[in-house]
């Protein structure tokens, strides 16, 4: 009788666990992409006035699907130990700010690309790579999304375009900066690139 | 007799077919993706309400507040460093102006109106044309890295899309009935494989990022590219520039969104080219392991191999 129970036990744990471990990071990145392509296909959206309402939508997306704290510092590493709290707030958000202008353009041209998604890798318990692919007519885009389990839920931390990690490459800019200047100043350029955009 | 044998080679090549290109991975995950996406919803609608209000508020304070072990060393992303010695930096700074003022001032109108001008399809045959002709580049490298199924790759594409790519205008080859596809290689890749370091970062006028090391593809360039061999040396020149304008118009906005996006878009850029050129060399590591005969692949090597593919 013993015996019985604990095999179904096993086999309940088995069945609950196997599915969950296997394929959620994959999931949550796909559902993501494919609210922003809803959003981006929306005809009710297409009129360039509605725009604004377009990009109010992607932001909502965007903050569900990303941690932009781990990114921060993901890209500042050491040096995040050098900035204070108020200043660590005021760099998460005008790092954000950077980025949504810079690619926000970019991502409101799609025009009926197909997004593949065809492999994750789980790197550790906590950490996975989603590999997906942007196919155009004249050529496939690479795209990786490095993601990370906090509290229960799947955030990107990563993004990989054409082999090249974005926190990668951010970080050795804000390590040329920081070798030379104080947080402070990183922080007044932030500000000046966040206005002239 | 000779009826049977063509019927079961004929019953070989899709079965082979399919084996290659559907993998085993892509089936395992949709099959995952189908039962989880029952599952998800359930556990999210128990858990989440109940815990974020209160306590997600202090955990995004507490994140900020801490003072960390940034050091991600131990991560599982190895992020190695992708750093180049630059010591040429002002000159570098400057071509890199010269370069930036070439694509704004000159290059991009001129492209805007060639893609005014001329129709997308057009203009992808055009790119397939000259890409089809840097074979001799890719062939070489793939025979100096002793990639023979990748120099094979090479042959049969260039020769079936010159003859039913009209002269390589067209791209049969990398359909899904053939699959051979582009070998993404070259000379400095070559040099790479072998352990060859970058050594400097150097910045060419018009070419643009590029190390002594990876400088050898516009030497090798001149040698087994055949528009440079085109007679009187302006007509080549011309041909050039016409390829250039042409790849240009595909991708109008890349390099803008890229500059927009950086800090110190020098730098950026300096270390996209490091981080492309460092990963690209390290793919064709990979295909050059993984491709080898399944004798060399005894089970010592083996469990090595997933953390390399990774």
């Amino acid at each position: 009788m013993k015996k019985r129970i604990v095999v179904f036990c096993i086999l309940i744990i088995f069945v609950l666990s196997i599915p969950v471990y296997a394929g959620v990071p994959m999931t949550m990145a796909e559902a993501s992409v494919n609210r922003v392509l809803d959003v981006l296909r929306d005809s009710k959206l297409k009129s360039p006035a509605a725009k604004e309402a377009k990009k109010e939508k992607l932001r909502v997306i965007y903050k569900d699907m990303f941690d932009e704290i781990e990114f921060s510092k993901r890209t500042l590493t050491r040096n995040w130990n050098k900035f204070s709290p108020a200043e660590r707030v005021e760099f998460v958000k005008l790092f954000e700010q950077v980025l949504e202008k810079s690619y926000i353009d970019k991502i409101l041209d799609y025009s009926n690309e197909k997004v593949n998604f065809y492999k994750e890798s789980m790197l550790s318990d906590n950490q996975a790579e989603i590999q997906t692919k942007i196919v155009t007519a004249s050529k496939e885009i690479p795209i990786y999304y490095r993601m990370i389990l906090k509290d229960g839920k799947w955030k990107v931390y990563d993004v990989v375009v054409e082999n090249v990690s974005l926190v990668q490459n951010y970080r050795t800019q804000f390590n040329d900066i920081l070798a030379k200047d104080t947080p402070t100043q990183l922080l007044e350029i932030l500000r000046k690139k966040v206005k002239a955009q | 007799m000779k009826y049977y044998l063509t019927l079961i080679v004929l019953f070989i090549f899709p079965t082979v077919g399919y084996a290659q290109s559907s993998g085993s991975s892509s089936i395992v995950l949709s099959q995952a993706l189908s039962s989880t996406q029952t599952v998800l919803p359930a556990s999210n609608a128990d858990e989440i309400p109940v815990k974020s209000p209160d306590k997600s508020v202090d955990a995004i304070d507490d994140e900020y507040k801490d003072d960390q072990n940034l050091d991600y060393a131990n991560d599982t992303f190895k992020e190695e460093k992708v750093e180049i010695a630059d010591p040429l930096e002002p000159f570098n700074r400057a071509m890199h102006q010269f370069n930036d003022k070439l694509y704004f001032w000159a290059l991009k109108p001129v492209a805007q109106g060639y893609k005014v001008v001329v129709p997308e399809p057009a203009r992808i045959g055009v790119k397939n044309f000259f890409s089809n002709l840097g074979f001799p580049a890719r062939f070489l490298s793939c025979l100096l890295q002793a990639d023979l199924s990748g120099a094979a790759t090479e042959a049969g594409r260039f020769t079936i899309n010159t003859i039913w790519g009209i002269g390589g205008l067209l791209d049969p080859s990398s359909g899904k009935e053939l699959d051979l596809q582009k070998q993404d290689t070259d000379l400095g890749q070559t040099l790479g494989v072998y352990g060859v370091g970058h050594g400097l970062y150097i910045v060419w006028p018009v070419f643009g990022p590029s190390s002594p090391r990876d400088s050898i593809i516009l030497v090798g360039n001149y040698f087994l590219y055949p528009p440079w061999y085109i007679q009187p040396w302006y007509a080549s020149l011309g041909v050039s520039v016409y390829e250039l304008v042409n790849n240009t118009s595909l991708r109008i906005g890349d390099y803008e969104a890229l500059k927009n996006a950086a800090i110190d878009p020098y730098v950026a850029f300096r270390d996209a080219y490091i981080q492309y050129r460092m990963k690209q060399v390290k793919a064709r590591k990979v295909k050059l392991i993984s491709s080898a005969p399944p004798a060399e692949q005894s089970p010592p090597i083996n469990p090595a191999l997933p953390e390399k593919v990774n």
